[in-house]
């Protein structure tokens, strides 16, 4: 209704403009050939025709045919006409304004059209540029089906990875509602990819298979489909699917198809990507569990045999008839022991990403107390300053336990590795959207060269006194409990001499009661 | 008073045995969970040590199968040390958990803070005191060090739940369940916030709290002891 609005008023513009140019030459109609007339005319007619396209043309041409008839062949004010050449003159006159005015439609309909393939082009490229900057595959397909639901204008895409003989949804988006297909959607997702056919369910519950490679085959527009299934390949295998869906049935016309595809492209990249990255991950955690049985291999001897010798050299004394109260040190030993053992536990089930993460809302206040609560024993006559941000509670968004574990560990090698009676901070701090705990010490410090291998599991600095308690993984699961959180440990030289551990959380809002 | 021990292991029932000689109690003893339940029913014991490893049913089907027809405090041992067994031996209606290994003295200990809440709870409080804190339970009034403190309603429930249960791990589940009667809506996520908040009116030092203690990630406790 709009368009043909606009064409009805440019129309009136341009019959306008015929009729300033009938009013002059009228005026001259004395001293004007039929050639004067016929040319201004066509001038006016082809000047419509480009600015308001055929349509405009169409009116202008014959409204500007009966005007040269009746104005300015004899006999003037009838459509008669005497001189019989004078139809000739006529005649050629609107068989050129005629095509004139289709020939420069014909043209702006093709600088539309390359006008609209730039666009496509465009957000093809950015789609491209997404797809390989995008900091994970996750995000680079989400922006995939966002492209795609707009490019199609559908209410929902979805986008599914294949996981063996199954399919995982990896993208979706959804502007509510929902779709009451006839047909299980899972099970028309495996059948596409099963198949290599793209599928699409109509309102009726028709279901109607395309071929992927000609798409836009039938070249007519499908109307009220509820459902479009796609199977989604690269280099010839299939990778995942794509899966259109809006609760109102939708229309794919053959250009839809068509930008579809390129843009199936794209989602069948990022869903590689995603697959590569997971099979990265596993190479990762692989590795990671390789060097750790190597060093727990090299570690068995030492870490595990020095308190076992212990043990059984103190017992065996006792059982001789030695002092009873040497009991104690196989108790300490034994506490070793059992530390060694959790910390080894802990660690093989955080490289197996099997240690659960609760990330709730928690308050900063109570998991430092907590910590200075559980470290008491091994802090003694350490003065522990705690430096709160700000006057508000500090709320984070963290696995309490986890967040736990490392203060302690943090707060237990500050008392270790400073002097007796030396205060430890420990420092909470909104840092924009994160809480940065840091908890700081005034020991020798850590070379720079140490400060990434002390967080390696069994790893001990050179020439540092021997930790008789310790079992040399402390760091390497605080590090792993933090990364599981999504946050990190790090650590650097404090300005007070020693060193300075940050463990950061993700920082929350306060409710307002 | 009689203590009744559940385990199938007998060093660690000679541990328990040993470790509560000292409190003047007559220690009875099951290797089964069927044997512990029978017993406990017959021998009404003051407080019940029961290992979560038995032979015949797990140990957080005992603790269901005990609570059906006595409220006698339970310590449950555990080896596992993982939260989320804690928290369910606590919803089951167990009272406390020691983990394995454990010192006689800390079971010593948690076996006589048993007793002594087991003796309390049979007085209803109007009031409650501990240290410098006072809490009317009838005028639903607390003060500090004498000056009275202002709570909002929430934070009142959270703080009359837990002095209520002195020196008991309410869990998380339980604490919700208690203030938020069951209505599941978004102000449980912010239990941890109304606790914090709690501590800052009513403790000396919220870092360092005296009363509401952090059973991390199982619950908070309430403590009257020194």
């Amino acid at each position: 209704v709009r368009r043909s609005h606009a064409a009805w008023r440019q129309a009136a513009v341009a019959l306008c403009a015929l009729a300033a140019a009938t009013l002059v030459m009228l005026a001259f109609r004395a001293r004007l050939d039929k050639a004067h007339v016929a040319m201004i005319y066509l001038l006016v007619v082809l000047g419509g025709s480009a600015a308001g396209g055929r349509f405009v043309g169409l009116v202008l041409g014959s409204t500007a045919f009966l005007a040269f008839d009746f104005l300015f062949l004899r006999p003037y004010y009838t459509l008669a006409i005497a001189d019989p050449l004078d139809w000739l003159v006529l005649f050629t006159f609107l068989v050129t304004s005629i095509v004139a005015a289709e020939l420069l439609d014909r043209l702006r309909r093709h600088a539309e059209l390359a006008e609209q393939r730039a666009v496509e082009l465009d957000r093809l490229s950015t789609l491209g540029a997404e797809t390989l900057n995008a900091a994970r595959a996750e995000q680079a397909l989400v922006a995939i089906a966002t492209v795609i639901r707009s490019a199609v204008s559908v209410e929902r895409c979805a986008l599914f990875v294949s996981e063996g003989a199954s399919l995982r949804s990896v993208a979706g988006t959804d502007v509510g509602g929902s779709d009451h297909t006839l047909i299980d959607a899972d099970s028309l997702l495996e059948y596409v990819v099963r198949s290599g056919q793209a599928a699409i369910e109509r309102e009726d519950g028709t279901l109607h298979l395309l071929s992927v490679n000609r798409p836009q085959e039938p070249a007519i527009g499908l109307h009220h489909v509820k459902a479009f299934a796609l199977p989604l390949s690269i280099r010839g295998e299939t990778v995942g699917a794509l899966r259109l869906s809006a609760a109102v049935g939708f229309s794919l016309t053959a250009e839809h198809r068509r930008v579809l595809l390129a843009l199936a492209y794209y989602a069948a990249l990022g869903i590689e990507r995603l697959r590569l990255e997971r099979t990265e991950e596993t190479a990762e955690a692989l590795r990671r569990a390789d060097v750790l049985k190597d060093a727990l291999l090299a570690s068995v001897s030492h870490d595990l045999r020095t308190p076992l010798t212990t043990i059984k050299g103190i017992a065996h004394e006792i059982r001789h008839g030695g002092e009873a109260s040497r009991a104690g040190v196989i108790e300490e030993e034994a506490d070793r022991l059992s530390a060694l053992v959790d910390g080894l536990l802990q660690l093989s089930q955080l490289d197996a990403g099997a240690l659960p993460v609760a990330i709730e809302l928690n308050t900063v206040d109570d998991v430092i107390g907590a910590a200075l609560q559980r470290a008491t024993a091994v802090l003694g006559a350490h003065r522990v300053d705690v430096v709160l941000g700000d006057e508000d509670m500090l709320v984070g968004r963290f696995d309490f336990g986890h967040t736990l574990r490392i203060l302690v560990n943090l707060l237990e090698n500050a008392a270790k590795y400073s002097p007796p009676t030396a205060p430890i901070t420990v420092t909470a701090r909104r840092r924009d959207r994160r809480i940065d705990i840091s908890v700081a010490d005034r020991g020798v410090g850590i070379d720079h060269a140490e400060r990434e291998k002390i967080f390696h599991p069994f790893y001990r600095i050179p020439g540092a006194v021997a930790d008789v308690r310790g079992a040399g993984l402390g760091l390497a699961i605080a590090r792993r409990l933090a990364e599981a959180q999504g946050g990190r440990l790090s650590v650097a030289p404090d300005a007070a001499s020693g060193s300075r551990f940050t463990l950061d959380v993700e920082a929350a809002e306060l409710p307002s009661d | 008073m009689t203590v009744l021990v559940i385990d199938d292991e007998p060093q660690i029932r000679r541990v328990v045995r040993n470790a509560v000689r000292d409190l003047d109690l007559r220690v009875v003893e099951a290797s089964t969970g069927t044997e512990g339940v029978d017993l406990a029913a017959a021998e009404r014991p003051s407080v019940i040590v029961l290992d979560l490893g038995l032979p015949d049913r797990g140990g957080l089907q005992v603790c269901r199968d005990l609570r059906a027809f006595t409220a006698v405090p339970i310590i449950v041992l555990s080896a596992r040390h993982g939260e989320p067994d804690k928290v369910a031996l606590l919803d089951a209606g167990a009272d406390d958990y020691v983990t394995k290994p454990f010192s006689p003295v800390e079971l010593q200990a948690r076996v006589r803070a048993q007793l002594r809440r087991a003796s309390k709870d049979a007085k209803v409080a109007k009031h409650i005191a501990v240290g410098n804190l006072i809490i009317d339970l009838v005028r639903r009034t607390v003060s500090r060090s004498a000056i009275p403190v202002h709570l909002t309603p929430t934070e009142w429930d959270l703080l009359r739940v837990l002095a209520t249960h002195p020196d008991q791990t309410l869990t998380h589940h339980q604490l919700f369940h208690a203030i938020w009667k069951g209505t599941h809506g978004d102000m449980q996520q912010y239990l941890r916030v109304y606790v914090g908040q709690l501590r800052r009116k009513i403790e000396d030092d919220p870092i360092k709290p005296r009363h509401i203690k952090t059973e991390p990630s199982v619950g908070y406790r309430f403590e009257t002891g020194p």
